[in-house]
């Protein structure tokens, strides 16, 4: 069996090894309980993610998440009062055009991902200091009931988060494996000369890509924000790396085309356990960082096709 | 070949595509250094004041431009350790950890050391100069041998760096006030504080570098055509792991610069200087495809950055509103400066 033929299978095998790791050495992990609050603690960061593999499936990046994120944890939070639960909408709104200029500047005004979006990153940082008045707002409790009470509640024990991003996880599926976007997604992230070479709009299937990107960070947001109750620019900061690294220890690899958001679901739970563990070694949250910038390397060392690369690596 | 020359009018020969990239950055320099007196001078001619265009300025003064060097001293560091990188073509997004991780390396050393430069402590500016180096050939190291593109492999390196930081701080400021060390903000010569001429210095040195030894020629050949580098004999794989080791001395100058311009070092010494340094370079008219520009591009470009964010200030806009602008200007100057005939497409 070579390194190769076992690679796709590496993300749940390592899951697999993590779970029993942390259950043999703490065996009250697998309280059902709890077990299913450090699920729900991830949710946020599992959507975010989950938008993440489609600008990463092509063999871009979106740096712009974590900002996307802080932009709409302003929005819902000011907004909150005149819309109620159609903020959701204007945050959906505000990720799409955000991410589709992201994905525009990309493909038509050839400035690679990671300028663009880190560009388009500040430009929404600006925006969410403008809307909060570099302040950090809090949204009114029995408003904030009223529009997203849902989600927090619980039917037959299942936390309704769960749910949200089980469905959003359904649809990102959908998108990637059922619809002809998702087919060309795939070509594009196989090799996008030879799409080009196909006749497909590269252009399109690339700028869509990247504001699917946005529109999940900004569910993230609107999650994030509902469930702290509150709006910051900065509020969503660090999960920008945690995001990268849920998709790339998934085994979607930086160079795109494999992969998808499948694995992500399972590299957010590898980041949760990691979590889980480090709390349990009472390794400090100081820690963290530096802990999952390590696991960074690692995952894109053994996930990357270097075959794609063409010999020079920038 | 010769066909096409004959056909192009002398006037489109002067202003060739090269040159217009090549003066714009320090023609926007220009204009900018003239813009913001000027809306201050729009200001009090509409409230019927007083006000000589420039003489008058708040903004086009000596001390302000003292201000505008100080603010500028530590991210032109910064920025030239990402020029030579970017130079080759690869990018560099380590330096907020690297930055951090010195600045908080230094303290320690410098306070523990004795406290004042006048004892052992002036060792911690060599220490922390060698962790700086350390830190850039690991990142080198992670990118040339594992392969990984530069910008994730630093990235990456960046959140270890920012991580380590603050497992060595655990979040506490550390404050250096050694009055020998402050004097770099403290005692001026001609306006300028002492750091000014250190950047200044290291500027030098770095133009010395980038135009006087063969690893500064390397750097262009590497990033002007890999394949053709590494064809004509070039260790490719080595210049590359240099030049981030050169660019994490930098970093760690920067690191320096910055602490000795606050007085304190933290996790967060290193913030915002991504942004900003690699907005300065790409501004100042080095192509992030590799082979063009250099050192004093970056000078301009970290003046553009600075006279903004300074002026900004002086004609009364909101801070907020500074990180929305230089967005968009760094996406209109790696807009401005891609000839899109050579470039395929990008991921």
């Amino acid at each position: 069996m070579s390194f190769e033929r076992i690679k796709p299978h590496f993300p749940w095998i390592t899951l697999l090894v993590l779970v029993l790791l942390v259950g043999i050495a703490n065996p009250s992990f697998f309280d059902p309980a709890g077990l299913l609050s450090l699920v729900s603690d991830v949710v946020p960061l599992f959507i975010m993610a989950l938008g993440m593999t489609f600008a990463i499936y092509i063999g871009g990046i979106d740096l712009s998440v974590q900002q996307m994120a802080n932009l709409v944890t302003v929005i819902a939070t000011v907004y909150l009062a005149n819309f109620g639960i159609g903020v959701a909408l204007i945050a959906v709104a505000a990720g799409f055009i955000i991410g589709a200029f992201s994905g525009f500047v990309t493909t038509r005004l050839y400035v690679p991902s990671f300028v663009s979006t880190l560009a388009m990153g500040f430009v929404a940082l600006s925006a969410a200091k403008y809307l909060s008045g570099q302040r950090a707002l809090y949204m009114d409790a029995e408003l904030r009931d009223a529009s997203f009470g849902w989600m927090f509640g619980r039917t037959a024990g299942v936390p309704h988060e769960l749910v949200i991003a089980l469905v959003l996880l359904a649809i990102a599926w959908f998108l990637q494996t059922r619809t002809t976007f998702g087919r060309a997604l795939k070509a594009v992230g196989s090799g996008e000369l030879a799409a080009v070479a196909s006749g497909l709009n590269v252009d399109r299937v690339k700028i869509l890509a990247f504001a699917i990107s946005g529109v999940f960070a900004a569910i993230a947001g609107l999650i994030f924000s509902v469930k702290l109750s509150g709006g910051d620019a900065n509020l969503a900061n660090g999960f920008l790396l945690l995001a990268i690294v849920a998709v790339l220890v998934g085994g979607t690899p930086l160079t795109g085309g494999v992969g998808g958001v499948v694995n992500t679901a399972i590299g957010t739970l590898i980041v949760m356990v990691i979590r889980a563990a480090m709390v349990y070694l009472e390794i400090d949250a100081t820690q963290q960082q530096m802990v999952f910038g390590i696991v960074l390397i690692a995952a894109i060392a053994l996930t990357i096709d270097r075959s794609k690369l063409r010999g020079v690596v920038k | 070949m010769t066909d096409i020359t004959a056909q192009t009018a002398p006037r489109a020969r002067w202003l060739t595509r090269e040159r217009i990239i090549k003066w714009a950055p320090l023609l926007v320099l220009i204009v900018l250094v003239l813009l913001f007196p000027f809306f201050e001078w729009l200001e009090d001619f509409r409230e019927s004041k007083e006000h000589l265009y420039l003489a008058d300025s708040r903004f086009f003064s000596i001390r302000n431009a003292a201000r505008i060097a100080i603010a500028s001293t530590p991210a032109l560091m910064v920025a030239i350790g990402v020029t030579f990188i970017i130079i080759m073509g690869s990018i560099d997004l380590s330096m907020e950890g690297t930055v951090s991780v010195c600045a908080v390396i230094f303290a320690f050393a410098f306070i523990g050391w004795g406290g004042t430069l006048t004892s052992w402590a002036w060792l911690a500016i060599p220490l922390a100069l060698l962790v700086g180096a350390v830190l850039g050939f690991i990142n080198g190291l992670v990118h040339v041998r594992l392969k990984i593109p530069s910008f994730m492999a630093s990235l990456a390196m960046g959140f270890v760096g920012t991580g380590f930081a603050l497992l060595l701080t655990g979040g506490d400021r550390i404050r250096v006030e050694d009055d020998l060390f402050r004097s770099l903000l403290t005692v001026r010569w001609f306006n300028f504080p002492i750091m000014c001429y250190v950047a200044l210095a290291m500027l030098l040195i770095a133009w010395f570098i980038q135009s006087r030894t063969t690893l500064g020629r390397n750097f262009y050949a590497v990033g002007g055509g890999e394949e053709l580098a590494h064809a004509s004999g070039l260790n490719v794989s080595r210049v590359r792991i240099m030049g981030f080791t050169l660019a994490g001395i930098f970093f760690a100058m920067g690191a320096l610069l910055a602490v000795g311009r606050i007085g304190i070092a933290e996790t967060a010494t290193g913030n915002n200087f991504m942004f900003i340094s690699i907005t300065a370079v790409v501004v100042g008219g080095t192509a992030l495809w590799g082979g063009i520009g250099g050192v004093w591009n970056t000078l301009v470009g970290v003046l553009i950055v600075n006279v903004i964010n300074n002026g900004m200030v002086v004609i009364g806009l909101p801070s907020y509103v500074q990180d929305g602008v230089l967005g968009l200007l760094v996406i209109a100057a790696v807009v401005l400066s891609t000839d899109r005939k050579t470039v395929s497409f990008v991921k």
